[in-house]
């Protein structure tokens, strides 16, 4: 491995344009339903399960979501293997997951979320075998008594990695969300700050 | 305060000296053996060449600084009089590489083995699976390990400066004291 | 006294102030990061805030209102899967299952043009494909007794409304005349320039005109008692549920239209009929109270209802027929269009208002008296009804446009496809007239399908 190597590239929101509109939310919801990208609300029949998610605070909004790690926890973490690097994304294969939730633990962004399956708006179960005395809370309904238990799997952000431009990039109202190259935003940071050395470095330090 | 190197953008030749010293600084192997490693070289100082300025940029060593204060594992700590990066605890987030303003923080590909995460090829099944080098964050430490920094010793042009904490305080009451004495000259037009 | 149309609901708005901004009327306030409100003695109820919220009801945090109490507050239907936004409207639906599982009752629903366009998208069809065929077939299946169409009453006014520009042009009446089809604007006009109520046309829109028919010449042709007639209207717009229920909408003797549902409501009745609407054999609409041209149907686009006036008062004017239907000059999507039309020595001005907050200096103008154009079409809606407050609600900002520009390429496609596109040679507005309203303007017509705005003004 003597190439030079990309580093991952990752979505991150401006705080202070971030408007707390949920748009982001809609947008990455939309784009990750397993069949065709529904074009109205309509259309959406599973629950909205968004990727990234928005913090709101008394400080203002700004949604979180994965950072795609170089040496990424969550994926060192998992013990089948399911997370991994493919491209420039750290990749949930949801076929693979067990549903252990360590990489949930891992991650320091919270990132990362166990969410339930929905299928054509109906939840998938579980394959296990239930004591007759259990009750489980199933369904997309709370307090719903359900004779199965939902699926879940760990889901978190792809960088939309089919698409030109990340879901919630391209659709904020207020372009606050950007994704960030590494090398390239280094090279510009170290630029500007040659330039202002050049400015007072002489002045500050004979 | 924490001490910090600086450079100077009239001296600086753009020779990359310090670079490849920096870069020396920190290996613990001798450098001959260094051209039979895979890895690529790595400095923790940057030689800026563009058509307005050259110089050299590196770590400021912030107080109170924005690439530690925005580690969610806590591997950039301040460590004596300088901000230094515990790479074990590195998970290559890059929100140091954000927060810092001089572009003075890397992620480099590292020679350490301890990767436990895996590259999928586009098509492959899991035993296909391909270890991934692994990824740290690196940054000036003021060579704090061997003394003195490098970089600055080596500098042909002597355009990189060691500032240490007491020698700016000096510097600055200097100027006061000059500045006073300015002032008793125009203090006749000030009354 | 019912919940208002148009609400935010305070437990799931963010407070992100984007349905401010796109109020045309300056109805919500609020401050950023707080929960906003309607001032609803402004709104005028276009929805437009309903298609922009995002503020959802995320599964991340928690509400002390459940989903389904939510739903049964909003009066959906318990069945609906999808997500529920901070603003929205009064739901109806259930008032419409009711009615259809009386026996005794008689149901008729009309569905206005921008319906037929963008209904399929809430099956999983791409932007503006046109239905008409499948969603005439799902109002059948529902057991509506009769699916008429809001489209002839579109081509009726223009009857209307074009012996009525006429008449102004020829006896020096109130110029320039403002159209009515649009209920936010009416309100508006009411609301905040009732100096201007004159320049209104006296029309009721076609909603009204239809539902006016039903339960008169409709219920007549089905030998039913009126007071066994339950009217629905499909409307791509929210302020259509205000204007049914306006006191003096009852010409016919009873609320002339019973209850509104938007295209919304209607695809949400169809998924919890259980109806595949997608694979719907494509059915006609029931005669003759479904019978129009293509010049109804264009009502649905800003420039539509200028366009289909245009196409019979200049024929009427100058007995001569327009030598083209594709009257490009009214259509486009900027905030003000103006147009000058010659035809055979006859000279006609017109000006196109797409999206309320454009009329402010179009309205100073004929205070002014400067105004030297005959006819005023106003639509409240940034496109006109295909991009009403009732239609389906486009999930990602980034692809409105492309939505509404499908939508109204869908209309003006099927107008180009029907073999009569004049109003006034649709052969069962002829027959209307024939058996039962005598003439455009006269007694019956006068009677039924017009309304005194200064006198609504005055009752209020």
């Amino acid at each position: 491995m003597n190439m030079p190597y990309r580093l991952n590239r990752f979505v991150i929101a401006d705080p202070g344009k971030c408007i707390g509109c949920r748009v982001c939310e809609i947008a990455c919801a939309a784009v990750h339903e397993k069949e065709q990208t529904p074009l109205t609300v309509g259309n959406m029949q599973n629950p909205v399960q968004p990727r990234l998610y928005l913090v709101r605070s008394v400080q203002g909004s700004v949604p979180i979501q994965c950072r795609h790690c170089e040496d990424a926890p969550c994926a060192a973490a998992c013990p089948v293997l399911a997370i991994t690097q493919k491209e420039d994304v750290i990749f949930v294969d949801e076929s693979l997951c067990v549903g252990c939730k360590t990489c949930m633990l891992a991650c320091p962004f919270g990132a990362l979320k166990l969410v339930p399956v929905f299928e054509n708006g109906l939840p998938v179960e579980q394959n296990l075998p239930l004591h007759p005395e259990s009750q489980h809370q199933g369904g997309s309904t709370a307090g719903e008594k359900e004779e199965y238990k939902q699926l879940h799997v760990a889901s978190k952000c792809d960088r939309c990695s089919g698409l030109a431009e990340p879901a919630c990039v391209a659709n904020c109202p207020q372009q606050a969300l950007k994704v960030i190259q590494p090398e390239r935003h280094l090279t510009m940071r170290m630029h500007e700050a040659a330039l202002s050395l050049a400015a007072v470095a002489r002045k500050y330090a004979s | 305060m924490n001490a910090f190197v600086i450079g100077d953008a009239e001296l600086c030749i753009g020779c990359q000296a310090c670079m490849v010293a920096c870069a020396q600084a920190h290996e613990k192997m001798p450098t001959a053996a260094l051209n039979e490693r895979e890895t690529p070289f790595h400095s923790r100082i940057t030689v800026v060449n563009a058509p307005e300025v050259t110089v050299a940029v590196q770590c400021r060593h912030c107080e109170d600084s924005p690439c530690a204060r925005s580690c969610p594992v806590e591997a950039i700590v301040q460590k004596n009089a300088h901000i230094e990066v515990i790479k074990e605890k590195c998970i290559g987030c890059k929100s140091c590489v954000l927060a810092c303003p001089f572009g003075a923080i890397k992620i480099i590909e590292d020679d350490m083995n301890c990767a436990a995460i895996f590259i999928s090829p586009h098509d492959g099944t899991a035993h296909d699976r391909i270890e991934k080098a692994h990824f740290v964050v690196e940054k000036c430490d003021l060579c704090a390990g061997c003394g003195s920094p490098a970089c600055v010793a080596i500098c042909p042009a002597k355009a990189l400066q060691l500032v240490e904490p007491d020698a700016i305080a000096q510097k600055i009451e200097n100027r006061r004291i000059k500045n006073a004495n300015r002032i008793r000259l125009y203090r006749s037009q000030l009354a | 006294m019912k919940t208002p149309i148009i609400t935010i609901d305070q437990e799931l708005c963010t407070g992100c102030g984007r349905c401010r901004e796109i109020c045309p009327v300056g109805a919500i306030s609020g401050m950023p990061d707080t929960p906003h409100e309607v001032d609803s003695t402004r709104c005028i109820l276009c929805g437009q805030c309903v298609q922009i919220c995002s503020g959802y009801d995320s599964a991340n945090e928690t509400f002390a209102t459940s989903r389904v109490e939510r739903l049964k507050q909003r009066g959906m239907l318990p069945t609906v899967k999808e997500p529920l936004f901070a603003a929205h409207y009064r739901g109806d639906i259930n008032a419409v299952v009711a009615a259809l599982q009386q026996p005794d009752t008689f149901t008729i629903v009309q569905c206005a043009p921008a319906v037929r366009v963008a209904i399929g998208e809430e099956f999983g069809m791409p932007y503006g494909t046109l239905t008409p065929g499948k969603l005439s077939a799902a109002l059948h299946a529902l057991g509506f007794n009769r699916v008429y169409d809001t489209n002839f009453a579109a081509d009726l006014t223009i009857m209307e409304e074009g012996a009525e520009l006429i008449n102004r042009i020829k006896n020096k009446g109130r110029l320039p005349m403002f159209t009515s089809c649009c209920p936010g604007w009416v309100k508006y006009v009411e609301d905040q320039h009732d100096d201007l109520l004159d320049h209104l046309s006296s029309c009721k829109s076609p909603q009204q005109m239809a539902g006016t028919l039903f339960k008169t010449y409709g219920a007549k042709l089905d030998g039913i008692d009126p007071a066994h007639v339950f009217s629905v209207a499909v409307m791509p717009c929210t302020c259509k549920k205000f204007e049914c229920e306006r006191p003096e909408m009852n010409s016919s003797g009873y609320q002339d239209v019973d209850l509104v549902i938007t295209t919304r409501e209607l695809a949400q009745l169809i998924k919890h009929c259980g109806i595949d609407f997608t694979s719907l054999p494509d059915e006609a609409f029931d005669n003759p109270l479904g019978c129009y041209t293509g010049a109804g149907n264009i009502f649905g686009a800003t420039g539509g209802v200028m366009e289909a006036a245009l196409r019979s008062a200049c024929e009427m004017l100058t007995g001569t027929p327009l030598p083209s239907l594709e009257l490009e000059y009214v259509r486009g999507e900027e905030g003000i269009r103006r147009a000058t039309i010659c035809h055979e020595g006859v000279e006609l001005k017109v000006t196109i208002v797409a999206g309320l907050q454009y009329v402010g200096s179009v309205l100073e103008q004929v205070r002014r008296g400067e105004a030297d154009f005959h006819f005023l079409e106003v639509m409240c809606c940034p496109m006109g009804c295909v991009s009403g407050g009732g239609q389906p609600k486009i999930l990602l900002p980034a692809q409105r446009l492309e939505a509404h520009a499908g939508r109204k390429a869908g209309l003006y496609s099927h107008d180009k496809s029907l073999t009569v596109r004049k109003s006034h040679e649709n052969p069962q507005i002829k027959k209307l007239y024939e058996n039962f309203l005598g003439e455009p303007l006269g007694h019956e017509a006068h009677h039924l399908l017009h309304t005194d705005h200064q006198q609504n003004r005055r009752a209020v």
